[in-house]
């Protein structure tokens, strides 16, 4: 059992490095789109929202995660430009196609169910094997939650004048 | 870092059962508080990918909300001023 735990490992970095990196894309942002010109609001949310996945990615160790690089190359397709990743040599992929994926399964069936909406809501969740997929899941909530910590305190900051 | 990655057997498509517990209750502790009427023992694993899909969603509407405010907020800031101590009072 204490072999499982050397596999499985889920560290987050601190959360200035979360901090760190949004703000460097928001100010990024902002050289980008000078106050005065007539963007729309809803494309400044929407710029925001993607700075904030974008970052969060980044942060969370770039391209060493299956998540993580989900994420980039997603956004990296929306603007039309190529991610690059670190080549390394990796004796194992972690990805497999689904149908491959659905003849390994031998879990029960109503927990394949779950975690087939969990892959749903997990960028690159697709090509993941369940128990993968569990390890995923776990380092992005850890993510998610401590960017969500930091866009609080940049709101709450600001929002005191 | 990378080491780590290299590290990891080649076996773990096939992790046993008992892992998959393992995982579910790692994964179970990131949670907040599920009303855990059963026994704490039995961990539902479906009942704990359930809510950490709720979770997920939740935090994703979130990060929606506070662009949105941020998105309201960074419009009236002034370039110098209070905020760049907001920035600094962050970064510590």
């Amino acid at each position: 059992m204490a072999s499982a735990d050397k596999l499985i490992n889920t560290d987050v970095p601190e959360k200035d490095v979360f901090a760190l990196h949004f703000l460097q894309s928001l100010s990024n942002l902002k050289t980008q789109n000078p106050l005065n010109s007539p963007a729309k609001s809803i494309d400044r949310v929407r710029k925001i929202k993607k700075a904030a996945y974008v970052s969060m990615a980044r942060a969370a160790g770039g391209t060493s995660r299956l998540w993580s690089r989900a994420l980039l190359r997603r956004a990296a397709k929306d603007d039309n430009k190529s991610v690059r990743f670190s080549r390394r040599k990796r004796k194992v992929t972690w990805k497999i196609s689904s149908k491959r994926r659905k003849s390994n399964n031998q879990r029960a069936p109503v927990v394949e169910e779950a975690a087939e909406r969990l892959r749903n809501l997990v960028p690159g969740g697709g090509g993941m094997e369940t128990s993968k997929l569990m390890e995923e899941t776990a380092h992005y909530i850890k993510c998610l939650s401590m960017q969500v910590k930091v866009m609080q305190c940049l709101v709450d900051g600001l929002s005191q004048k | 870092m990378s080491n780590r990655r290299s590290r990891q057997s080649s076996n773990a498509s096939r992790i046993s059962d008992d892992q998959m517990i393992d995982l579910v209750s790692k994964l179970r502790q990131f949670l907040p508080e599920i009303h855990e009427r059963r026994r704490s023992d039995k961990v539902s694993a479906s009942k704990v990918l359930q809510e950490t899909c709720n979770y997920i969603r939740k935090l994703h509407r979130e990060v929606d909300n506070l662009s949105d405010r941020l998105s309201q907020l960074l419009d009236s800031v002034d370039e110098d001023g209070p905020e760049a101590a907001v920035i600094r009072s962050l970064l510590m």
